[in-house]
């Protein structure tokens, strides 16, 4: 079992950043790498269990499942269906806690999964670095504060 | 029940900051309430169980024991066994985090406690502020 853990933090309040967040069919509206997303079955988007299916810029084709969803604490969990990787068991978390001082947040996006081992390096950084910390650049981007 | 949290970014990664928060007995070096402080029994500060006895600079003594100490999470927990101060029941929680962006930690600092009834707001503030706040910016002084 790989682990892959990225965390940043972000100038703007928690609760602004997971009403961005928090739509499971809204990955294209913050991640610079999703082209396009719909939820199947025309379920909620945060009705639990629905299924994300997405594409990415490079034309990569994605399925998730929202196994947790959480308004209280600010994070979700979602497993990988479908994907071009060549991996296993994919189970991610991307978490939201209010930094207090200074009104912030510290923003973790966590995965566990299986894979060859030979592939482990490459993975873990290609969704450690190339999938979450991407997603948080543009994060911390749009939250930016001026002055 | 009362409940507080204070969260703070300390510019150093979480394996130096945690080097000096394990420690039970180190807040005399960071926290600027504090008077003197030392374990008792001459026991190591990073024995679960241990007590902390200090005197804070307004005079007001705290006895304190350790009740969990992780270095795989970056986490203690401790209670007060006796204090001045009428905080009931309190049980704390210091939680760091890797900032894996910036090799920066996060710092979570949390606690539930009683307080006799009308003095809520006060023993609120005095715990956040205080104590948390002006805790985490001693820390962060020392590693400016």
């Amino acid at each position: 079992m790989i682990r892959v853990y990225t965390s940043s933090v972000i100038e703007a309040p928690a609760e602004q950043v997971w009403t961005l967040v928090r739509d499971f069919n809204e990955l294209p509206a913050w991640h610079p790498l999703i082209v396009d997303s719909r939820i199947e079955n025309g379920h909620l988007a945060d009705k639990l269990g629905c299924v994300r299916a997405f594409r990415l810029r490079d034309g990569g084709f994605i399925r998730e499942q929202l196994l947790t969803l959480s308004d209280y604490d600010y994070q979700c969990t979602y497993s990988i269906l479908e994907s071009p990787m060549p991996l296993s068991h994919y189970v991610a978390t991307l978490k939201f806690t209010p930094v207090t001082d200074g009104n912030r947040t510290f923003a973790e996006w966590s995965a566990e999964f299986d894979c060859a081992p030979a592939q482990e390096r490459e993975l873990a950084h290609n969704i450690g670095q190339g999938v979450f910390q991407v997603g948080f650049d543009a994060l911390k981007q749009r939250f930016a504060r001026r002055g | 029940m009362l409940r507080v949290v204070r969260s703070a970014i300390i510019d150093a990664p979480v394996a130096r900051v945690w080097e000096v928060l394990r420690d039970f007995n180190s807040h005399t070096e960071w926290h600027p309430a504090i008077a003197h402080s030392q374990i008792e029994g001459g026991e190591p500060s990073d024995r679960v169980g241990c007590v902390r006895s200090f005197v804070l600079r307004d005079g007001a003594r705290v006895r304190e024991q350790l009740l969990t100490l992780s270095d795989r999470d970056w986490r203690m927990t401790y209670c007060i066994l006796e204090a001045d101060v009428p905080l009931q029941r309190y049980v704390a929680t210091v939680q760091l985090r890797e900032v894996t962006d910036g090799a920066r930690s996060f710092w979570q600092w949390t606690s539930t406690f009683g307080a006799p009834p009308g003095r809520e707001a006060e023993l609120t503030r005095l715990v956040g502020v205080d104590v948390y706040e002006a805790g985490m910016r001693g820390v962060a002084r020392l590693f400016s």
